[in-house]
């Protein structure tokens, strides 16, 4: 799936790859290329910036943790982005039925 | 090469002109480092050799000068930030320090404001101008703040902006601060004797300092322009 295809859904993707626990972003890139069987495939680099963006938002916490003797820093939900997250799952729900009703419409009854 | 010379070339590559407050940039670019070094142990893991492996998180990390411009478009709004933020926050204290001098001299006071009647000639065009600075300043200053808080911050289009805010707020503050120098001068040659010294010299004190305090943030703030 293109970056451009995952445009203005990334903030949805990275607040819902946090909701189970605190996560480095290699490990979030990891975690969306897996539970989304690979179609969620961006370059890796640009979640950094996106990452520190939601910060910024007071989205997400992140703070520097050392293991195996290497530093990550490790994000988690916000109050607020615990919130954020549960109005992009109801905005995206809205859209999704909204676009399959078009796409994929119901069989008519034939008529004759 | 080895892996980690690879690493740290790639590394180099998106870094490399990248703006943004110093400390911040270097938590980013940390951070970004680390994930790579997380990369190459997984392409490991997978069983690539060490050069193909450190080829493999490159290239997955994707092409430097991508990921510069999206690293120069955050550290870019938090520079800015800081920028409006300094502006914002030492304006005021040197406007009042300006204001107390002023009040010491008995300029413009109780009656007359120092552009209206009896002001040295020349004063009223300098004192619009200075309102005109002020006026960019304070808006430019407000609107980088603006659009890299809190709530812009899930709109990323709006923070594109700010940069660009800073500088004319920098530039601004800059005018400000010559203007009001001018200002000085034009008392200084009128009625040398009327100034209070002291009140004076703290101002014109903290008006060089922020005067080149502006002119660096405008500066930075334009080399993020680019």
């Amino acid at each position: 799936m293109r970056a451009e295809t995952l445009k203005g859904h990334l903030d949805g993707l990275l607040l819902a790859s946090l909701e189970a626990g605190p996560r480095h972003g290699y490990a979030i890139m990891e975690m969306l290329r897996a539970g989304s069987d690979g179609q969620v495939d961006l370059p890796t680099g640009t979640i950094y910036p996106a990452l520190r963006r939601l910060e910024r938002a007071g989205l997400l916490a992140g703070t520097w943790d050392e293991a195996g003797g290497r530093r990550r820093r490790v994000y988690s939900l916000t109050p607020a982005g615990r919130q954020a997250l549960a109005a992009e799952r109801g905005t995206w729900r809205t859209f999704s039925a909204a676009v399959t009703a078009l796409l994929e419409p119901a069989p008519r009854p034939v008529t004759t | 090469m080895t892996a980690g010379q690879v690493i740290d070339a790639y590394v180099e590559q998106v870094v490399a002109g990248l703006p943004g407050p110093a400390r911040e940039r270097a938590d980013m670019i940390a951070e970004l480092h680390s994930g790579l070094l997380d990369a190459l142990d997984a392409h490991r893991h997978g069983g690539l050799p060490d050069d193909l492996a450190a080829a493999a998180a490159t290239a997955e990390f994707g092409e430097p000068r991508v990921i510069a411009a999206t690293f120069r478009s955050e550290l870019g709004a938090r520079l800015a930030r800081r920028c409006a933020l300094t502006l914002a926050s030492t304006g005021p204290v040197v406007g009042l320090l300006w204001t107390a001098s002023a009040m010491a001299s008995h300029i413009g006071m109780p009656h007359a404001l120092p552009w209206e009647e009896g002001a040295p000639s020349g004063s009223a065009t300098v004192v619009r101008l200075l309102l005109a600075a002020l006026l960019v300043t304070a808006v430019g200053a407000l609107v980088t703040i603006a659009v890299t808080g809190r709530l812009a911050a899930r709109r990323p289009g709006r923070t594109r902006v700010a940069p660009a805010a800073a500088v004319i707020s920098g530039y601004g503050a800059v005018i400000v601060d010559v203007t009001v120098f001018s200002l000085l001068a034009i008392q200084l040659a009128s009625a040398p004797g009327g100034l209070a010294p002291v009140p004076v010299a703290g101002a014109a004190a903290a008006s060089v300092a922020r005067l080149l305090l502006a002119w660096r943030a405008a500066q930075r703030c334009r080399a993020a322009l680019a």
